[in-house]
C-alpha cells in the first residue's frame, strides 16, 4: 500500500476541497434575505395550497414545468429574485420545459379552468400532451389548483403591457436617444416612412397599401391602447417584430440608434378614432408604379428563343 | 444449507447475481421509459391509472436505469474485474451476495413507492428515507469489500482501472449521502445547489469513473494489445477527479444562484475536455492497428461504440455548459438527448460489453447465439441514434420557441413528429434489451450446451 499513500491522500484532499468550495461554502455565504415576493400559501375553507404543493411534488409536475423566469422569457411575468425561494423546499425549480413555465401562473386562468384542464387537458388546449390527472380525488384536485393559483401571487405586475426583462434591464439603460424630443421624432419620421408606412400607413392608422392583403391587420397606432406603451415595449416590438404576423424583426435591418429614433416618432402619433380597413378605397392611394417593360428574353431567360 | 442458498460462497456468484439482477431491472426501467415515450405521442393511451401516469413512469425509469441497471451492473462488473486485476479472490462472496440482496430490496422498494408517487420531490434523488439509508449501507459495504480485495492483492502495481474503481467507491457513497438531503430541509436555492451537485456527480463520480475504468479494462483485453500510455491514463484520472466534481451548478445556470458558483461550474465544465480527450487519445491509440477487430468481436464493438459516444457526449457537455449556449438550449429536449447519450449511448454500451465479456468467464458457459448479440447491437445502436436525432431536433425547435417568444401551444405542435420518432426508438431499444435478456436466459439458465474450460481457466489464473 505504501506506494499509493500519496495518491490516496491526494484523492481525499481534492474531493474534500471541492465539497467545501461547492457545497459547504454556498451554504455559508449564500443566505438570501426573504424578498417578500415568494409564493404565499393561504389556506381557505375550500382548499389548502401548502398541501397542494405536496400533490404537485407527488404528481411530478416539475419534470415538465419549471418555476423560474429568465431574462429572455417572454410573457411569463416578472423576473424572480434569489429571496423568493427561501421557504421552497424541496425546490421545484425544474430543469425541462416540456410545458410552460409556472412561476407566475396564479390568476392567469380561473380555478375551474385549471381543474378542467387537469382532468382533460386536450379539451381545453387541443394538441397538448399533458397527461390527464383525472385520478386525483376532489380534495387533492382542489388543493393542487389552489397551489397553482398561489404561484407568483406576491409578484406584482406594474404595467398592462411589459417588455421582456431584457429590454428594461439591458437596452433601456444604454439608450442614447432622448425619445421625448422633437429632434429625435423628426429623425424617426424618415425611418418610419421608409420602413413602416407601407403597412401601418402614413398617419400610423394601420391602413397602408399592404394592409389589405394581410390576414392579420397591421396595428393602428392611433388607438388609445398604444398611448400607454412604455419606451422599452415600443423598442421591443420594433426590434423583434410580432410572431404570427408579417411584422418583421427590425433589429436585423436598423441599428439600435435608428430604432430609438423610430420609437420617438411613434410616440408622437396622434390619438384618433379607430379606423377599420375593409374596403379598397379607404387605403392610402399610391400612384401606379411603372416598372420598365421586360422583353420575353429577360422575363424568361432560359426559354430558348421566341 | 439455507445460508449457502441465499448468501452463496461460490466464487464469482456475487458478480453473476449482480449482473443478472441488473438485466432484470434494465428491462423494467427501459420499459417504463418506452411507455413514457409512447405517452408523449399518445397522451390518452393510458387513462386513470396513477401508477402509469408519465411523471411516475419517469421517476421509476430514471431510478431503475441509473440505480438498477447501470449501478448494479457496475458493481457486478467490479466484483468480477477487481479480483481479476488484483489476481486474487473477492474478499467476501457472502458479503457481496448480501449487498446484492440489499440492492434488489432497494429496487423493489423503488418500484412500489415511485410508481405511486411516494417521492422526496428531488430530481435524481427521489427515493424515500428508508431506501436512501439502505443504498448508503450497501454502497459502504461494497466499497469495503472491494477495498479489502485490493488490499489482499497478489500484484504490486495498481492498474489504472483500479484507480478509477477505488476512486469511485470513495467518492460515490459520500456524494450519495450528501446529495440525498433526506433528513435536512435546506432553503430553496441551497437545496437546488446541493441537488445539482449530486445530480451531476452521480454521473461524474460514479457512472463516468467506473465506466471509464471498465473501458480501460476491456479495450486492452479484447484487443490483446497493451495500453498505449500509463502516464496519459493517470493524467485523465486526476483531470476527472479535479474538474468533474464542481460542475453541478451548470444545471441551474440561469437561476438566481451566486455568480461565483456559476463561474466555477462553467470553467470546470470546459476544463473537462482535458481529461476526456486524454482518455480517448489513450483508447484510440490502444486500438491502433486493431480497428478491423470490431467487425467480428461483438463485445469489442460495443466497447468501441461506447468510446465514440463518449467523445460526442463529452464534446457536447462543455459546450452546453457555457453561458450563451446554455441560454439557448436550456430547458429543452436537446438536454434529454444529451443525458441519454451519456447514460444509454456511453455507459450502457460499455456495461453491455462487460457483460458479454464477463458472463462466459464467470459461469464457464458460452453465449448460445452470436446472431442475437448482433440483433441486440443493431437494435440498440440504431434505436439510440434515432432517439438522439429526434430529441436533438425537437430540442432545437423548442429552443427557437423560447428564444423568439413563440407560445408553447404553437411549438408543441411542431415537435409532435419527433415525439413519434422517439417512441419508435424506445420500442427498438427495449426490443434489443429483451433479445439480450433472452440470450442470457438461453445461455445461462438452460442445461449447458458447451462448457468452455479455457475461458474459466483464464479467470482462475
Amino acid at each position: 500500500m505504501n506506494g499509493y499513500r500519496l495518491g490516496a491522500i491526494g484523492i481525499v484532499i481534492t474531493f474534500f476541497t471541492i465539497i467545501t468550495a461547492t457545497v459547504l461554502l454556498p451554504m455559508v455565504l449564500f443566505n438570501p434575505k426573504e424578498s417578500g415576493h415568494g409564493n404565499k400559501y393561504v389556506k381557505t375553507d375550500v382548499a389548502n395550497p401548502a398541501r397542494g404543493r405536496q400533490i404537485f411534488v407527488r404528481e411530478g409536475c416539475f419534470y415538465c414545468h419549471t418555476q423560474f423566469t429568465r431574462l429572455q422569457d417572454r410573457g411569463y411575468g416578472p423576473l424572480v429574485k434569489a429571496g423568493d425561494y427561501v421557504w421552497e423546499t424541496p425546490h421545484q425549480l425544474g430543469t425541462a420545459r416540456t410545458g410552460p413555465d409556472l412561476t407566475n401562473e396564479g390568476g392567469k386562468f380561473p380555478s375551474e379552468w385549471q381543474k378542467a384542464h387537469l382532468i382533460n387537458p386536450r379539451a381545453l388546449k387541443p394538441g397538448s400532451i399533458m397527461p390527464s390527472f383525472s385520478y386525483l380525488t376532489n380534495r387533492d384536485m382542489n388543493d393542487l389548483v389552489s397551489y397553482i393559483q398561489s404561484l407568483g401571487n406576491q409578484r406584482t405586475v406594474h404595467a398592462y403591457v411589459e417588455a421582456p426583462a431584457e429590454y428594461e434591464l439591458v437596452y433601456l439603460p444604454k439608450k442614447t436617444v432622448d425619445t421625448n424630443s422633437d429632434a429625435a421624432a423628426n429623425a424617426g419620421r424618415g425611418i418610419y416612412t421608409q420602413n413602416c408606412a407601407a403597412c401601418h400607413g402614413l398617419e400610423g392608422e394601420g391602413n397602408g397599401p399592404n394592409s389589405i392583403s394581410l390576414e392579420k391587420k397591421p396595428a393602428n397606432f392611433t388607438r388609445g391602447f398604444y398611448k400607454q406603451y412604455p419606451d422599452a415595449f415600443w423598442f421591443y416590438r420594433v426590434s423583434e417584430g410580432v410572431t404570427g404576423t408579417r411584422m418583421p424583426r427590425f433589429n436585423e435591418i436598423l441599428t439600435e440608434e435608428e430604432r430609438w429614433y423610430l420609437v420617438a416618432y411613434l410616440k408622437t402619433l396622434p390619438q384618433n378614432q379607430e379606423v377599420v380597413v375593409d374596403k379598397l378605397d379607404q387605403l392610402n392611394k399610391v400612384g401606379q408604379v411603372h416598372l420598365p417593360k421586360l422583353t420575353e428574353q429577360e422575363w424568361e431567360p432560359h426559354s430558348g428563343g421566341d | 444449507m439455507l445460508l449457502d442458498a441465499v448468501l452463496s460462497n461460490r466464487e464469482g456468484s456475487a458478480a453473476r447475481n449482480f449482473i443478472m439482477s441488473a438485466i432484470w431491472w434494465s428491462i423494467l426501467g427501459m420499459g417504463a421509459g418506452m411507455l413514457g415515450g409512447l405517452e408523449f405521442s399518445m397522451p390518452d393511451l393510458i387513462h386513470n391509472i396513477p401508477q402509469l401516469s408519465f411523471p411516475h413512469l419517469r421517476m421509476f425509469h430514471v431510478n431503475a436505469v441509473a440505480i438498477g441497471w447501470l449501478s448494479m451492473g457496475y458493481v457486478g462488473a467490479m466484483y468480477y474485474m477487481v479480483p481479476s486485476l488484483a489476481k486474487t479472490k473477492l474478499w467476501s462472496e457472502r458479503l457481496g451476495n448480501f449487498t446484492m440482496w440489499a440492492w434488489n430490496a432497494v429496487m423493489v422498494g423503488a418500484f412500489c413507492t415511485l410508481l405511486n408517487g411516494a417521492t422526496e420531490g428531488r430530481e435524481y434523488a427521489e427515493l424515500g428515507a428508508v431506501l436512501d439509508v439502505l443504498v448508503a449501507i450497501a454502497l459502504v459495504t461494497i466499497a469495503s469489500n472491494v477495498y479489502m480485495t485490493v488490499v489482499n492483492r497478489k500484484v504490486k502495481k495498481l492498474y489504472v482501472s483500479l484507480w478509477y474503481f477505488l476512486g469511485a467507491l470513495f467518492w460515490f457513497p459520500l456524494v450519495y449521502i450528501i446529495g440525498q438531503r433526506t433528513f435536512v430541509a435546506l432553503p430553496g436555492l441551497n437545496d437546488a445547489i446541493v441537488g445539482w451537485f449530486y445530480g451531476h456527480n452521480i454521473l461524474g463520480m460514479w457512472f463516468t469513473t467506473v465506466g471509464v475504468g471498465m473501458m480501460y479494462y476491456l479495450l486492452p483485453r479484447l484487443t490483446n494489445a497493451p495500453l498505449y500510455s500509463h502516464g496519459l491514463s493517470m493524467l485523465g484520472f486526476w483531470g476527472i477527479a479535479l474538474f468533474y466534481a464542481p460542475t453541478g451548478t451548470h444545471h441551474i445556470l440561469q437561476s438566481p444562484v451566486p455568480e461565483w458558483l456559476k463561474a466555477i461550474a462553467v470553467i470546470s465544465s470546459v476544463f473537462l475536455l482535458v481529461p476526456v480527450l486524454t482518455v480517448l487519445t489513450n483508447f484510440f491509440m490502444t486500438m491502433k492497428g486493431k480497428w478491423q477487430m470490431v467487425v467480428t468481436d461483438m463485445p469489442l464493438r460495443f466497447a468501441v461504440t461506447s468510446c465514440m459516444f463518449y467523445l460526442v457526449t463529452c464534446v457536447q457537455g462543455p459546450f452546453q455548459a457555457t453561458r450563451w449556449v446554455n441560454w439557448y438550449l436550456h430547458f429543452t429536449q436537446w438536454v434529454v438527448g444529451h443525458a441519454h447519450l451519456a447514460l444509454l449511448g456511453t455507459f450502457s454500451f460499455i456495461l453491455t460489453s462487460a457483460v458479454y465479456y464477463g458472463l462466459p468467464r464467470l459461469t464457464g458457459r458460452e453465449w448460445q447465439s452470436q446472431g442475437l448479440i448482433r440483433a441486440h447491437y443493431w437494435l440498440k445502436f440504431l434505436g439510440f441514434l434515432l432517439m438522439m436525432v429526434s430529441l436533438t431536433i425537437a430540442g432545437l425547435i423548442q429552443s427557437a420557441g423560447w428564444a423568439f417568444g413563440v407560445p408553447v401551444d404553437q411549438w408543441g405542435l411542431q415537435i409532435r413528429p419527433y415525439w413519434g420518432l422517439r417512441a419508435v426508438s424506445g420500442v427498438m431499444i427495449v426490443l434489443g434489451q429483451l433479445i439480450f435478456a433472452y440470450n442470457v436466459f438461453k445461455s445461462f439458465y438452460t442445461p449447458a450446451a458447451k462448457v468452455a474450460d479455457a475461458k474459466t481457466a483464464e479467470v482462475k489464473a
